[in-house]
């Protein structure tokens, strides 16, 4: 299936989502002007590859600096579409990158994780500069 | 006496520690220039990542808040245009140092009848310690609809939550009565 490439605003993160790698990034800020208008097509096809990866694997990387509390709902349902697959069957791994400057963020991602039950987590430190 | 009495707006805001003030009509839209305006300003002053982080989270999370809730909107339809321009709603809003704290503070008009129910919800997250916060974020996240942003979401809950949440102090807010109608709604929280 395609890719899915959109490239950040002022407020709405990166999307790259390289389906042909299995390697999907949400990278950025996020505080859309309407956070459902804005995600609704991210979920849409987010659904249509985690049927089609059946039992196969795939990463997930949140690399978020800062999101308000509309983009929180969408980033938890994220969050339980990967597990949702992972109970399925896929190799799911989620990777939260914080900038270690921010704990608050670090905070946000421990939270979201400890409702997984099927996909891995891993927390680890913004590389410096990104 | 123009300039002494704008001088003097000037001097007030500026003896108050205020850094940055809106006051006025206010959009989604318009947000996407006021945050790139506080950002601006933050990174002028001298403060950590994370208090910078916090109080812009607190200024986005405040104008929204005016932004879908004050109870002072206005709908102009443009001329010539049939479709009517996007809502605009007033508040007012001010970011300031008091010591060595920054604070956010944020009004706007509410209907008398949502005073009880906004009250005790904000009495509710002032009360709350750090594991309490935690715990109603999520609670409140799961409990919404499946749509990050459906119209049966406005019962800003979560936004409450992420402004006591970020902030290094209980948040303090105030209602006071304008009239048989309308109260004004006052809220504050300290980065």
């Amino acid at each position: 299936m395609n890719n899915l490439k959109m490239p950040s605003t002022d407020r709405t993160p990166e999307i790259d989502f390289d389906f042909g790698n299995n390697h999907l990034i949400l990278r950025g800020e996020s505080y859309p002007e309407d956070a459902f208008s804005f995600y609704k097509p991210v979920f849409e096809v987010l659904d249509d590859y985690l049927v089609q990866l059946g039992t196969g694997s795939c990463q997930f990387d949140f690399e978020i600096i800062y999101f308000n509390s509309s983009s929180a709902k969408a980033i938890m349902t994220l969050f339980e579409k990967l597990d949702a697959a992972a109970a399925g069957g896929a190799s799911v791994t989620i990777v939260w990158h914080y900038d270690e400057e921010d704990d608050t963020m670090q905070e946000l991602g421990e939270e979201f994780g400890e409702d997984l039950e099927h996909a891995a987590f891993r927390l680890t430190k913004l590389a410096a500069g990104s | 006496m123009l300039a002494s009495s704008l001088f003097e707006l000037r001097a007030r805001l500026s003896d108050a520690g205020i850094i940055f003030a809106y006051c006025g009509y206010v959009s989604e839209p318009m947000l996407t220039g006021l945050g790139e305006a506080v950002k601006q300003r933050l990174a002028a002053e001298d403060m950590d990542t994370k208090t910078l982080r916090s109080v812009f989270a607190v200024f986005i999370e405040q104008m929204q808040n005016i932004i879908r809730y004050s109870a002072e909107k206005r709908q102009r339809t443009a001329p010539g245009e049939h479709a009517p321009s996007p809502e605009v709603r007033y508040g007012l809003i001010t970011i300031g140092r008091d010591g060595q704290g920054i604070v956010v503070k944020a009004g706007n008009l509410v209907h008398v009848e949502d005073v009880v129910r906004l009250g005790s919800k904000l009495g509710h997250i002032r009360a709350a310690d750090r594991a309490g916060l935690k715990a109603l974020y999520k609670e409140t996240l799961k409990g919404g609809p499946v749509e990050p942003d459906g119209e049966t979401s406005k019962g800003a809950g979560v936004g409450f939550i992420e402004i006591a949440r970020r902030a290094s102090k209980p948040i303090d807010f105030e209602f006071m009565s304008v009239d048989d109608r309308f109260s004004f709604f006052a809220l504050q929280a300290e980065i």
